[in-house]
């Protein structure tokens, strides 16, 4: 496969105490974590959070094949950052201490993303698009389309596979026409790839226009009126959740 | 008490009716090129009819005018007796469901249960409520197993019953269908069927838009409409149009033109088929097994003989173009997509594939021009060893050509002439040589020199698949590779495309189809491939694989002729089998 065996974070329904969590609570909670990671100064740190990290991933009931294989896009950043911490070293005078700093970043980096992708594979599409639907509404009132934008990512979620599986078969079928994709300069391969785009291009408006008129037909007329077949509902739990999420770091910022 | 008086309403006023409508999509004032044309029809409740049209005949914008997408210009279109325009847009969608072609496009979120609650959240109802009608529709189109899956896991047919199932949600007394199988394979095919079928006897009103009727829900259907130009070009009931079918430009499925010839002939069949058996059609034609003359066979030799309609091949020897030996392929560990194929293909024939969904013909077929890389056994390219990568590898994707489904999706060219010239520029064809190919390929497609300044975008669909075809043939390959390419086009399009490749072997081409249509398979192809869960079962001449293909393909399907000449080999073990129509028509005939 050329695109297809890219998993970006799909929901993985292991029914777990975490998956049960409102949206809301575990997008707080993230956010709390991450901001407390990003800050770490030492592998101390980083390693206690990664303890941390185990026990969020044992509750959650997904393995730590599918987090690491849902991870792969995120481990390409994190491979730029460490080689890029390398260069930047290289000018300075204390070359060890900037392979430290290199190796710090990314491990830092690194769990940082692992908590990000659990939220994805954690919560299904739709309610984490009603999460940030809820959370976003405040904003609506300076006319921010909270609706609109939650749908958006809802449709993304959902349409992301599905493009990948297009991209695969349009790149396969140009290859097959002789396609040089891989081969000359960046502009020489920007170019070689607009037989790819087009196409694309031209099946997601095709798409787009067939999806408006089914939704249209399903009686969807914006955000206005519509109910929830599961409204969020905040529970004890949730409460809970955001406390350890603030007492964790609170010990660990320590 | 309640259903006589529904009953009694349903003689007053037909639930759908459609006067003189008229519609262009350059404005009112347009009269010329109008795609709709002084459309008048009505469909009662509980009725379910067929709109029948070729490409082009303005059926799509019909359905988006029955659905109350777009509005007439000119005329009036009732529903339950109200004018569209008088109904509010919510309560209009309480009244119409509609379900397209492809289910990736009705699907709007990520999560069975999600999608199938969106119309009834989009009404406003209560949770419990919308939880309740989510459970009814799952119910209704046998997918409640599947309620907590993610949309990407599911098979074609599994996403088109949920699509039905999103529209059934919204609790409508109406379905419009657009073609809604035309992108399945056969078993997503008869799933969906089987559950149309079902909401019809409980009483759904339904309009069916279609380019063809199908063996599937002919007898289910009561009237049929046909539709060309626009314009409404006849009507009548499904068994009236029996006999009119080739005279209003459609093919009849083969069950009912053999049907159809027991009924002109008076031969009484000892068997009615599966498919058939709850329908009132069925009892008309009387079929049934105890009274009639049996179809027996007296002469047994002269029936033996019949079947052996084997078309002559090109004399001669033919050359072996590949030669595959214990070629495996894994995805994953332990997960094979093809396990030890050992084959040869040759050319100057024209070579089938079939196995169901997921057997590993495309990932045996992306192996012959090195899409897939070699991980186990060999593969020999006239006799040398297929090239992996490299300059050879370019050379090799010039010889091999391959057309994948739906290839018009891949055109990206503002012209045709651009489109025919990207495959053999890359294969390093200049000046003249570039121009001939282009020429050749435009040939190949039966295709005049007109198309060459126009925009693909601009072309119909089937144009498109032509376009798309003579693509892969500009670059001269020897061997042309194409999956389904029928798929999705009507009658007068794939009869192109048959004569197209049927030239193309008899002037010394290898052809390669894979197919879920084994009436193509079997009546044009010289030797059919088996797989089965990436296993080869057999490789042999049409004639000679019959049996091991109903080992293979549940028998939903077999060609209709198989089917039921197996049907009445059950009774009668004389009766060879068959899988042509002609065929069968003799071989009954001479009894």
């Amino acid at each position: 496969m050329y695109f297809t065996n890219i998993n970006l974070g799909q929901y993985i329904p292991t029914n777990s105490w975490i998956h049960k969590l409102d949206p809301r609570a575990k997008l707080f909670s993230l956010l709390i974590v991450i901001s407390c990671i990003f800050p770490a100064e030492n592998f101390i740190q980083i390693f206690l959070w990664l303890g941390v990290l185990a026990v969020v991933v044992k509750i959650s009931k997904i393995s730590w094949k599918i987090l690491l294989k849902s991870s792969k896009p995120v481990f390409f950043l994190i491979a730029f950052t460490f080689v890029f911490n390398i260069i930047a070293g290289y000018f300075e005078d204390n070359f060890s201490l900037a392979i430290y700093r290199a190796f710090f970043t990314s491990a830092r980096l690194f769990v940082l993303m692992l908590f990000a992708v659990i939220l994805p594979l954690t919560t299904a599409p739709l309610e984490l698009a009603d999460g940030l639907d809820s959370l976003l509404r405040p904003l609506s009132k300076i006319g921010f389309p909270s609706h609109e934008c939650s749908m958006m990512i809802g449709m993304a979620l959902r349409f992301i596979p599905l493009l990948m599986q297009e991209t695969d078969k349009i790149i396969r079928a140009q290859l097959s026409r002789g396609a040089r994709l891989d081969q000359g300069n960046l502009f020489q391969r920007t170019k070689a790839f607009l037989p790819v785009l087009i196409p694309l291009f031209v099946i997601i408006f095709r798409r787009a226009e067939e999806i408006a008129i089914a939704m249209e037909a399903r009686g969807y007329d914006g955000g206005e009126g519509r109910t929830r077949r599961k409204p969020l509902v905040w529970n004890f739990n949730d409460t809970l959740i955001i406390l350890i999420a603030g007492l964790t770091t609170g010990i660990l910022f320590v | 008490m309640n259903e006589q008086q529904k009953k009694n309403n349903i003689n007053i006023k037909p639930f759908i009716e459609v006067r003189s409508v008229s519609f262009s999509y350059k404005g009112k004032d347009e009269n010329a090129g109008r795609t709709l044309q002084n459309v008048s029809f009505f469909v009662n409740k509980g009725e379910r009819i067929a709109i029948l049209g070729h490409n082009g005949s303005g059926k799509s914008t019909l359905v988006k005018i029955l659905g109350g997408i777009f509005f007439p210009d000119e005329g009036e279109y009732f529903i339950d007796g109200v004018e569209i325009n008088d109904i509010d847009f919510h309560s209009l969608r309480k009244k119409i469901g509609m379900v397209f072609q492809d289910p990736e496009n009705q699907i709007v979120a990520a999560m069975v249960e999600d999608d199938v609650a969106f119309a009834p959240e989009n009404q406003g109802l209560p949770s419990d409520e919308i939880q309740n009608r989510v459970d009814i529709a799952l119910t209704e189109t046998n997918m409640l197993h599947k309620r907590d899956a993610s949309v990407s896991a599911l098979s074609g047919g599994e996403k088109q019953r949920i699509a039905l199932a999103g529209a059934l949600a919204a609790d409508v007394q109406c379905l419009i269908l657009d073609e809604p199988t035309a992108m399945l394979d056969p078993k997503g095919r008869l799933t969906v069927e089987k559950v149309l079928r079902r909401l019809h006897h409980d009483g759904m009103t339904m309009i069916q838009v279609t380019h063809q009727i199908n063996a599937e829900n002919f007898d289910d259907i009561q009237r049929v409409i046909v539709l060309s130009k626009g314009e409404i070009k006849w009507t009548g009931t499904t068994h009236e149009f029996w006999d009119m079918s080739e005279s209003l430009g459609f093919n009849l499925p083969d069950e009912f033109k053999i049907r159809r010839y027991c009924r002109d002939h008076d031969i009484h069949f000892p068997f009615c088929p599966s498919f058939t058996s709850v329908s009132p059609l069925c009892q008309q034609v009387d079929i049934s097994p105890q009274e009639g003359r049996l179809v027996t066979c007296s002469n047994t030799n002269s029936l033996s003989t019949c079947g052996e309609g084997d078309r002559e091949t090109v004399e001669g020897s033919p050359n072996i173009k590949f030669k595959i030996e214990n070629l495996s392929f894994k995805y994953e560990e332990n997960h094979y997509a093809l396990k030890n194929i050992n084959a040869e293909f040759f050319s100057n024939q024209w070579l089938s594939i079939i196995g169901r969904t997921g057997s590993g013909k495309s990932t045996l077929v992306q192996h012959l021009n090195a899409l897939f890389k070699i991980q186990e056994g060999k593969i020999f390219f006239d006799g040398e060893n297929l090239p992996q990568k490299g300059e050879e590898l370019q050379t090799l994707r010039q010889r091999v050509g391959l057309v994948f489904q739906h290839p018009e999706d891949q055109l990206f060219s503002s012209t045709v002439k651009e489109e025919l010239a990207f495959a053999p520029k890359n294969a390093g064809f200049k000046n003249s040589e570039l121009d001939e190919a282009v020429l050749y390929g435009l040939e190949c497609a039966g295709l005049d020199k007109d198309f060459l300044n126009r925009s693909p975008i601009a072309l119909s669909g089937g144009e498109r698949r032509l376009v798309a075809i003579a693509s892969v043939m500009s670059a001269k390959p020897e061997c042309v590779i194409l999956d389904e390419p029928l798929a999705g086009l009507d009658a007068s399009y794939q009869k192109k495309i048959l004569t197209m490749l049927e030239t193309l072997r008899d002037k010394g081409k290898t052809i390669i189809t894979i197919t879920h249509d084994l009436d193509m398979a079997l009546n044009y192809s010289d030797r059919i491939l088996i797989l089965r869960n990436s296993e080869q079962i057999e490789l042999g001449k049409p004639g000679e694989i019959l049996e091991e293909l109903m080992e293979v393909l549940e028998p939903e399907s077999w060609p209709d002729v198989l089917r039921i000449s197996n049907e009445i080999r059950k009774t009668n073990q004389d009766f060879p089998l068959l899988y042509n129509y002609q065929d069968f028509i003799s071989c009954i005939s001479q009894i």
